[in-house]
């Protein structure tokens, strides 16, 4: 179980950009991906604005299956996946079907597919509803259509750990991978703008006006996106093998459940995950030298979040830089600790961290080095991500350099 | 770590469903070959052809999780959080034990509950936005009922919710084992639960997929019988308490059976060719046989995901004969007893072939009557020459060793996972 798995493809979906080079260019330039809501009308809420993607075309991604009969997160998925594999330079290409997987995680599967279903039960035209309602809306399709797009016969599973379901993934897939039940996981996390997801953190209070700005004091909440992110993960000495470029080695994972609250954090479950990740990566916590935070900009999360962090790094949190993007793209539910999984591999392999935006004043009570407003340039040796749900579930990922491998 | 120095054992169980809320009484009505297949009695099934499921009927959460605030859990995670307290007491953690020592929980489920997410979402529709219930919002994430249940137990360990259709109870399982095997976890709650609602029940429906929904046939549930036409929706929590061997051992935990090994993949044309279907849940099947170090012909019973689907059955049975050849072992399936119980079905399978190592007999194929043409062809369900339907039917004494638990799921997930006696056949 010693096995070393590292990232090789890295495939993004987001409101900023889409694949990993104008993701990343746009992250470090610091652009905000927040607009006006436009899946629904919003004239009924007090918030109208929202991170999606827009003129997003599946169609030069969806090859073997039909766009139009697939729901959009799938259709996001699949994007990263195609996405992330050409990233990976042919990795599944001399492999077996059945030697390569998918773990993905969600929030919500494909919400609009039951929004479609509610809108005809309560205008009572139920046989408007779409014969393939029950083909296209439970969430266990996401992996499945990306397997099916891409031939893969491996382990096929949907993680859905609502926020943290990302690094659910992702860790799933290292174990599975370390197990040597596949030799190629695609493993990450996709959520569409859902009417659903909106409707209920309005009603939370949760949704910022304008901006989500994390760990400032003035912060007013988060602010609902969608997007997709599928790293390539393979065995080190695979990667090395076919002389693979290689991003960063996903080193360990930690997990814990609060079972405190359904939608408030605790600061004791967050600190578990993390501490056992580092015991797992057998990396010090001085070792860290970059925290992609769960950072979703409410009052409550950033201050919880920061009492986490100062119980695992000491002193040292106030230093330690902890950027939170979704300054940048907004929450993106399940896909968030996905996409953040791919910032840190590429945090590690660019020797840049991206920045907190919309960051004014400091909050003496989230007193962390939130990278404010500019990218930096400086050596990750070991990035954290941490990742916080619904339901009290907590994930930690540890990400460290591979030096000898390709960059 | 190697995994074999960490053997996973079955400690305890709890169930809730429509045949009952106690292993052993449910697994002495499968042997019985009692159906609780009756009119749907929740929701108005009115102008549908199909109107049955087997529902847990008269569900009284407060018998089974005292009298704590039940308001925020709703019905799948009072199902779970039900089968979660009747597992901890089986298998002897007590609250105060449960405080000294982390325990988590793998949950399978389908849906979580559809049914809140859109109701949710319609009374939003109805009565504007800003009258949206912020509580049921937390309920709306489909991880919902395994937050919920660790909230209610005081479960701080692993929390993860596995979604693979129908094979999810079966993949949360396999996620279970290999949690403890590799040493992140001890104990682990591991199963899977899902709830009977309209939403399911109309959407299914809707698909073709439900017994009689398509073709104005009479609706024929009944696995591998050559007249069946689909399945019937069913419901209920299954969990089984996983412990490391050697720490079980220790605190004097009854050992029901032993966690020997599994195997999981992906039909990447989703059941729409046999072929491909079959290949899948070979390689599954091997995959499990290979972690267990067990031969083939050490498996002494099989218990079935086989819901009266057209296609999936035969690619279960197509499968089972390209691992097993004739003779197949004996098959069990549930499944028109319980119906379909979607996230729940593979804690079920797999709890009636625990019951069965002990109870010594294993449950028929109720109402088999005429096993399928076609999958005769394959190899019949038992392949053995003087196997008739009505002996596939009946529940016959069987001393059983090893056995395996097949799953073919309605999108291409496919599993495996082969479970012993304790302590036996270190092959």
């Amino acid at each position: 179980m010693d096995a070393r798995v590292v990232v090789t493809g890295i495939g993004v979906v987001t409101p900023i950009g889409s694949g990993r080079q104008a993701f990343w260019r746009h992250l470090l330039a610091g652009r905000c991906g927040v607009a006006p809501v436009e899946s629904f009308d919003t004239s009924g809420y007090k918030v109208h604005v929202g991170c999606e993607v827009k003129d997003f075309d599946p169609a030069p991604y969806v090859e073997r299956l039909e766009a139009e009969r697939l729901g959009r997160a799938s259709q996001l998925a699949i994007a990263a996946a195609r996405l992330a594999l050409a990233d990976a330079e042919r990795a599944a290409e001399d492999l077996e079907p059945a030697r390569c997987g998918v773990a993905m995680g969600t929030t919500s599967g494909e919400p609009r597919e039951v929004e479609r279903f509610d809108d005809c039960y309560v205008a009572e035209r139920l046989e408007q509803v779409d014969d393939r309602f029950m083909s296209l809306y439970p969430c266990h399709v996401i992996a499945g259509h990306v397997a099916a797009e891409l031939g893969f016969a491996g382990p096929n599973l949907v993680i859905p750990a609502a926020c943290a379901a990302g690094n659910y993934a992702i860790a799933n897939a290292l174990d599975v991978l370390r197990a040597g039940r596949a030799e190629l996981m695609l493993a990450g996390g996709a959520d569409c703008f859902s009417r659903i997801t909106y409707t209920g953190f309005a009603r939370l209070g949760a949704i910022a006006p304008e901006r989500c700005q994390p760990f400032d004091k003035n912060r007013r909440g988060m602010i609902p996106g969608e997007g997709a992110a599928v790293l390539v993960l393979e065995p080190l000495a695979r990667a090395l093998a076919r002389g693979a470029p290689v991003y960063a080695e996903v080193r360990g994972y930690g997990l814990s459940c609060d079972a405190h609250h359904m939608t408030a954090a605790h600061p004791d479950g967050a600190a578990r995950a993390m501490a056992r990740a580092l015991e797992e990566s057998g990396a010090g916590a001085d070792e860290v030298a970059y925290v992609s935070a769960h950072g979703t900009g409410t009052p409550t999360n950033d201050r919880l979040e920061t009492r986490a962090l100062e119980r695992i790094f000491g002193d040292r949190a106030r230093r330690l830089p902890t950027s939170s993007i979704k300054s940048m793209i907004g929450h993106t539910m399940g896909a968030a600790s996905a996409i953040e999984g791919a910032v840190c591999a590429l945090a590690v392999h660019d020797d840049h961290v991206p920045p907190t935006i919309h960051f004014e004043r400091p909050d003496p009570e989230c007193e962390v080095d939130c990278v404010p407003n500019e990218a930096r340039a400086m050596k990750v040796p070991v990035a954290m991500n941490n990742a916080y749900a619904f339901g009290g579930n907590n994930a930690s990922v540890i990400f460290r350099k591979v030096p000898e491998a390709r960059p | 770590m190697n995994a074999a120095e960490r053997r996973v054992v079955v400690t305890g169980a709890g169930v809730i469903c429509a045949l009952g809320d106690a292993p052993s009484a449910v697994y002495r009505r499968l042997c019985a070959g009692e159906g609780a297949i009756a009119p749907v009695e929740a929701f108005a099934v009115d102008g549908l052809r199909c109107r049955e499921a087997a529902a847990v009927a008269g569900f009284e959460p407060r018998r089974y999780l005292g009298q704590g605030n039940l308001r925020p859990l709703d019905r799948t995670a009072q199902l779970v959080a039900a089968a979660a307290q009747l597992a901890l007491d089986a298998s002897g953690w007590t609250r105060e034990r449960r405080h000294e020592h982390e325990l988590g929980l793998a949950l399978g489920t389908m849906f979580g509950s559809v049914h809140t997410i859109s109701a949710f979402d319609r009374r939003a529709l109805t009565a504007g936005p800003i009258y949206a219930k912020p509580m049921d919002f937390a309920n709306t994430v489909i991880n919902a009922a395994a937050g919920q249940t660790a909230i209610w137990h005081g479960l701080t360990g692993v929390n993860s919710t596995l979604s693979g259709g129908t094979t999810s109870g079966l993949l949360a399982l396999a996620y279970a084992a290999d949690l403890i095997r590799s040493g992140r976890a001890s104990a682990l709650l591991a199963g899977g639960g899902d709830e009977l609602c309209f939403e399911s029940f109309y959407g299914f429906y809707r698909t073709g997929r439900m017994a009689g929904s398509r073709n104005g046939a009479a609706p024929c549930a009944v696995p591998f019988d050559a007249r069946r036409n689909g399945f019937v929706l069913g419901e209920g929590a299954a969990l089984l308490m996983l412990e490391e061997e050697r720490a079980a051992r220790r605190r004097g935990a009854p050992i029901l059976a032993e966690i020997r090994g599994h195997g999981s993949g992906y039909d990447p044309s989703r059941g729409r060719d046999g072929e491909s279907g079959r290949d899948a849940l070979v390689r599954a099947v091997d995959a499990a046989l290979a972690d267990a170090g067990l031969a083939p012909h050490a498996i002494d019973a099989v218990s079935a995901s086989a819901n009266g689907s057209v296609a999936g059955d035969r690619c279960e049975a197509a499968g089972l004969a390209a691992v097993f050849g004739r003779p197949l072992p004996p098959v069990a399936a549930v499944k028109s007893m319980l119906g379909e119980c979607l996230g729940a079905s593979g804690a079920l399978q797999t709890l009636t072939l625990i019951e069965a190592l002990d109870g010594g007999v294993l449950p028929g194929i109720r109402g088999l009557e005429h096993a399928d043409a076609a999958l005769a062809s394959n190899g019949t369900p038992d392949g053995t020459p003087d196997a008739t339907p009505g002996d596939l039917a009946r529940s016959r004494p069987l001393a059983i060793d090893a056995g395996l638990v097949s799953a073919v799921g309605l999108d291409g997930n496919v599993g495996a996972l082969v479970v012993s006696r304790a302590g036996e056949g270190d092959g």
